[in-house]
């Protein structure tokens, strides 16, 4: 029986082309954005807390500025000053400071050349540390050595970046020649896997920045309690800060424990994604108010065939049934049809972030998304035919083999 | 009479409310119809014919008084019992001939057979018969606004026959159709009631139609001026 109010449905819908079609344009927009941007920052969510999975629990970061406000600490420009740098170092229980440093260079490699992100370690201090805490690990050759003008390369490197690179090659960064002499393995995030590691000297003396680093790594020596350290570590930058008041004003610091990143970059991903659906189902709505017009002068256009199949035997359950699987079908195919370009564009935005790694960001498309995709559009087609079924329902049938 | 009452009308009273003033259409109709019978309600323009016949096809429900058909109260049953009874017991014809505009002839005659839950060969083939027998069989996947009126109404009838429902309620089945047409469509009604033993009920206010019938219901002003029947040997001209 419902196959068979299916294939009135359609038959119902095809009669109304133009307008069937117009009112999927409705629903296709809105999935569209809901589509496109919540797998983007679903990507960016895995993302970011893949990295910070491969941080050890002995790490703690330290962001200038206030942790509410990271957003004008990030575009501001803030940085840590070689001074608190040093302070850091000194603070009891800190066993290293790893300054986080960072720049998008052009790589040039056999002919080829790619903007890439090039990472400065401190291969001669802490080359322990970013094998044990950070989660850094050779693949393929070894690590370089400190002073010497060596690079190791991303797992993506080889893949993505420059297709068939290889260890033992040469390479030019700034108009100087670099020799690879590494593979890293995957660290589960794309950006991380597509970066070149070079020695922090030779880094400062290419990029010409010496001095300060826009976030820092300290590791807590064992015994030590991560979160007073941690503490003690603000305290201390400050104390330093509020020395230096009169020339450089008054400034605050954030120390994240991995634990307490994870939870924040979590919450902050999640408050996106909760913006993003919202706007997204404003549009939804917006189209969803679209078919209950539709639908709304259907029943008005349909009143006498209404008054027909209800004459001929048709229940009021029948007529809902109908009018719904119209509704359903406009919603369907709108969020099919919203799907498609919107997982593309993510997608597309993916493609680019791999030309240009500074912009990465991972399209995650996963069937929970696709069919939640799906089912929200259905749903909503369903729910905005829902009255105009009702009102199609309640037509008496005199009254509506009458209407002209 | 002719057999037992298959509908009662039971001091049926249809009136409408428009604005303040009580329009009353229908005034404390009592009817009995026979199964089996061949029954005209003839009456002018405005009389309350139509009302009567929805009320009758269980389309309308009255104001006050009782339906009975087949000594069940009507107006005991829910909207989709009534609904139910329609599409089994009752095949209407149309003025207006009222066929799905986007649907096939063959469709058209099968739809009623859908909501009564007739699988789909069964359906296909009932159709088939119907059809052929109004004369239709090479029409079958043509469109209704691509035939002429008396082909649409064929196709009416078809539809009212699907069910093999008892009673055939016929609302002026030829007003849309020139008397040639009009003539023909009458002779299949007629048809229905010899061999198949229809009940068939026709609205009209063309006299001439009452040739056909059995029992004659004369309804002027809402109410019922004359109800006569056959073997009462009243001065009518006889059909034939």
């Amino acid at each position: 029986m419902l196959t068979e109010y299916l294939k009135i449905a359609i038959k119902n819908l095809r009669t109304r082309q133009l307008r069937s079609w117009l009112t999927i344009l409705g629903i296709v927009i809105g999935v569209f954005l809901i589509m496109s941007l919540l797998s983007l920052s679903q990507g960016l969510k895995s993302t970011v807390l893949n990295q910070l999975r491969a941080v050890g629990t002995d790490i703690v970061m330290i962001i200038p500025g206030n942790i509410s406000d990271i957003m004008t600490t990030m575009m501001g420009g803030m940085e840590l000053t070689e001074e608190d740098l040093n302070t850091i170092r000194k603070t009891p229980g800190v066993e290293a400071v790893l300054p986080n440093v960072y720049k998008a260079e052009i790589m040039r490699y056999q002919g080829g050349s790619k903007t890439v992100i090039l990472a400065g370690m401190d291969i001669r201090n802490a080359l322990d540390i970013y094998q044990k805490d950070i989660g850094m690990k050779i693949a393929e050759g070894r690590w370089p050595v400190a002073g010497r003008k060596e690079v190791v390369a991303g797992s993506l490197v080889p893949t993505d970046v420059f297709p068939g690179l290889k260890i033992n090659t040469q390479t030019t960064i700034k108009g100087r020649q670099f020799e690879i002499v590494g593979i890293l393995k995957s660290r589960g995030s794309k950006q991380d896997d597509s970066m070149i590691g070079v020695d922090m000297n030779i880094y400062q003396e290419i990029t010409g920045e010496r001095k300060g680093a826009p976030q820092a790594i300290a590791k807590i020596a064992s015994g030590y309690s991560v979160d007073q350290v941690a503490k003690n570590i603000k305290a201390n930058l400050e104390e330093g800060a509020k020395r230096r008041a009169g020339q450089q004003g008054e400034s605050s610091y954030s120390v994240l424990t991995s634990e307490a990143m994870s939870g924040l970059v979590g919450n902050i991903m999640g408050i996106i994604q909760v913006v993003v659906f919202a706007f997204g189902s404003i549009a939804v709505l917006v189209g969803g108010i679209g078919i209950m017009n539709t639908m709304y002068t259907s029943v008005r256009e349909r009143t006498k065939e209404i008054g027909i199949l209800k004459a001929v035997g048709a229940k009021n359950s029948t007529i809902v049934m109908i009018f719904l699987m119209e509704s359903g079908i406009i919603g369907l195919i709108g969020g099919l049809g919203g799907m498609i370009p919107g997982l593309g564009l993510a997608k597309l935005i993916q493609a680019f972030g791999q030309v240009h790694p500074i912009l990465y960001i991972e399209a995650s498309i996963t069937p929970g998304i696709i069919l939640f995709g799906l089912l929200f559009s259905f749903g909503v087609g369903c729910l905005s035919g829902y009255f105009p079924a009702r009102s199609a329902a309640k037509l008496k049938p005199v009254d509506a083999l009458r209407y002209e | 009479m002719t057999g037992r009452p298959l509908i009662k009308l039971e001091n049926v009273w249809k009136i409408y409310q428009l604005g303040k003033v009580e329009l009353e259409i229908l005034k404390g109709i009592n009817l009995e119809i026979a199964l089996g019978n061949f029954v005209v309600i003839l009456g002018p323009s405005g009389s309350g014919k139509s009302t009567l016949l929805h009320i009758i096809g269980l389309l309308d429900t009255p104001t006050k008084g009782k339906v009975f058909l087949e000594d069940q109260d009507t107006s005991r049953f829910s909207e989709d019992e009534l609904a139910q009874i329609r599409g089994k017991k009752i095949g209407f014809v149309f003025q207006q001939f009222n066929l799905l505009a986007n649907l096939t002839t063959l469709e058209n005659v099968m739809i009623p057979m859908v909501f009564q839950g007739v699988p789909e060969n069964e359906r296909k083939e009932k159709a088939e018969f119907l059809l052929s027998s109004v004369g239709l069989k090479e029409r079958i996947l043509h469109r209704p606004f691509e035939l002429s009126g008396g082909e649409q109404q064929r196709i009416a009838i078809a539809r009212a026959l699907s069910n093999n429902p008892e009673v055939i309620i016929a609302d002026e089945p030829t007003g849309n159709l020139d008397s040639t047409t009009g003539q023909k469509i009458m002779e299949t009604l007629i048809n229905l009631h010899e061999k198949e033993q229809k009940t068939v009920i026709v609205v009209t206010h063309d006299p001439a139609i009452a040739d056909y019938s059995e029992q004659i219901v004369n309804i002027k002003d809402g109410q019922l001026v004359s109800n006569h029947l056959v073997s009462e040997k009243v001065l009518w001209a006889k059909r034939k």
